[in-house]
């Protein structure tokens, strides 16, 4: 009996002493709310240099692959008309020369409310998973300097961020690695 | 009676002699005296004119060598009452001319300081970030991109970014290269962190650099 209990209290033992590793303290865990929330503001400015028609093919492109950087492999950007109900799925990179392409002489998009609707959560392989929503304004111009088009949308973004190791300069670093997933139109609105 | 003229001229040679020898040592005395009177005098009238010189800025000493002059003046201890006055004069005069030197020195210290530090990678590199950061063009904040990544072995040197120090070590942000943190910058605008360490190589190339958070 006694050799049962004092096994089950190194089990217990081992298992807390695993878990307090894994429970993130509440500053660390602030920073790395921090910095998925700084990647989507991060994304925001890139399709706001993208969409300007006063970027630089090679400028854009360059920032295309920037932003790319930001997502995980396959994940899709929702892109929603207020004269279809459809909402069109693209690849990140299809997005954003979509986005190139548009026919407006000027286009203005500003996103703003970012802000966390899904916390955080430890999933149990380690990454943490999360879903931010933002609001996007989009403006798009005529030749005549004419407002032609405007929506709002509100879209939800899920991030991942997982921690990851890599060496630099002979040592190994840890880092947290936030990409984002899926971005899924949740409103459009004549707003 | 040849011995009563012999005393006599004796006695006449002995008075002579007498009175000759106690004129000659008033008369050495007195040549001392002179002498050193005119010699005061002397020291009084150069003392006044180097004093009075100073005090007009009709010399071109420096100001050292103008402490100096009124040292020695003063070790001369004239005890005259216009030299008196002039070095009281000249000692205020003087004591303005230091503290407004030691004003320029201690500016003209804080000034090399300020250049030196200037010159340090750290501020460099932290002024050009918040400088491609608020530049006006692109093309403006390419230039100092490329003027950055002269201070670098290369354009693909590792920049980390620390996030948080909480718990006793580093946590990360994705590690990146000194070339993208460069455009990052430019493409958002804002500079959100500063320079925690480098290293350098040989030839004083950046070949690491680690940010942290502002």
């Amino acid at each position: 009996m006694k050799k049962i209990l004092a096994m089950l209290a190194i089990v217990l033992i081992t298992a807390g002493t695993a878990m307090a590793q894994d429970e993130l303290s509440f500053e660390r865990k602030q920073a790395i709310d921090s910095l998925a929330l700084e990647k989507v503001r991060d994304l925001s400015k890139y399709i706001k240099i993208v969409g300007s028609k006063e970027t630089a093919w090679s400028e854009a492109n360059r920032v295309i692959d920037r932003a790319e950087e930001l997502f995980m492999n396959n994940a899709e950007i929702g892109v929603s008309s207020l004269s279809s109900t459809n909402i069109k799925y693209y690849k990140v990179r299809p997005y954003f020369e979509h986005l190139m392409r548009l026919n407006y002489d000027r286009v203005e998009i500003e996103w703003y409310n970012i802000e966390y609707v899904s916390d955080l959560q430890r999933q149990p392989d380690g990454t943490y998973v999360g879903v931010i929503t933002i609001f996007q304004t989009f403006r798009g111009y005529d030749k005549e300097g004419q407002l032609a088009y405007k929506d709002t949308t509100k879209k939800d973004i899920t991030v991942y961020v997982k921690r990851k190791e890599t060496q630099i300069g002979g040592r190994m670093i840890g880092f947290w690695d936030v990409l984002l997933g899926d971005m899924r139109v949740k409103e459009t609105a004549n707003k | 009676m040849k011995n009563k003229i012999t005393t006599v001229v004796m006695i006449l040679l002995a008075a002579l002699i007498t009175l000759g020898g106690n004129t000659s040592c008033k008369s050495k005395k007195r040549l001392a005296r002179e002498a050193a009177e005119a010699e005061y005098n002397a020291k009084v009238a150069e003392a006044v004119r180097d004093l009075t010189a100073i005090l007009d800025d009709e010399t071109d000493w420096t100001l050292e060598e103008k402490e100096y002059r009124v040292q020695t003046i003063k070790d001369w201890n004239l005890q005259n009452a216009e030299v008196d006055d002039l070095l009281f004069q000249v000692e205020k005069k003087l004591a303005r001319e230091r503290a407004q030197a030691d004003k320029r020195a201690e500016e003209e210290r804080k000034r090399a300081e300020e250049e030196a530090q200037a010159k340090q990678p750290k501020v460099v590199l932290e002024t050009n970030f918040n400088r491609i950061a608020a530049a006006a063009s692109t093309t403006q904040a390419n230039n100092i991109i490329n003027e950055t990544l002269e201070l670098f072995s290369t354009n693909h040197v590792p920049v980390l970014i620390i996030i948080s120090q909480a718990g006793g070590f580093n946590d990360y942000d994705r590690p990146t290269t000194i070339e993208n943190y460069l455009n990052y910058l430019k493409d958002q605008k804002v500079s959100r962190n500063k320079v925690a360490t480098f290293k350098v190589n040989d030839s004083g190339k950046i070949i690491e650099l680690e940010l942290i958070k502002k």
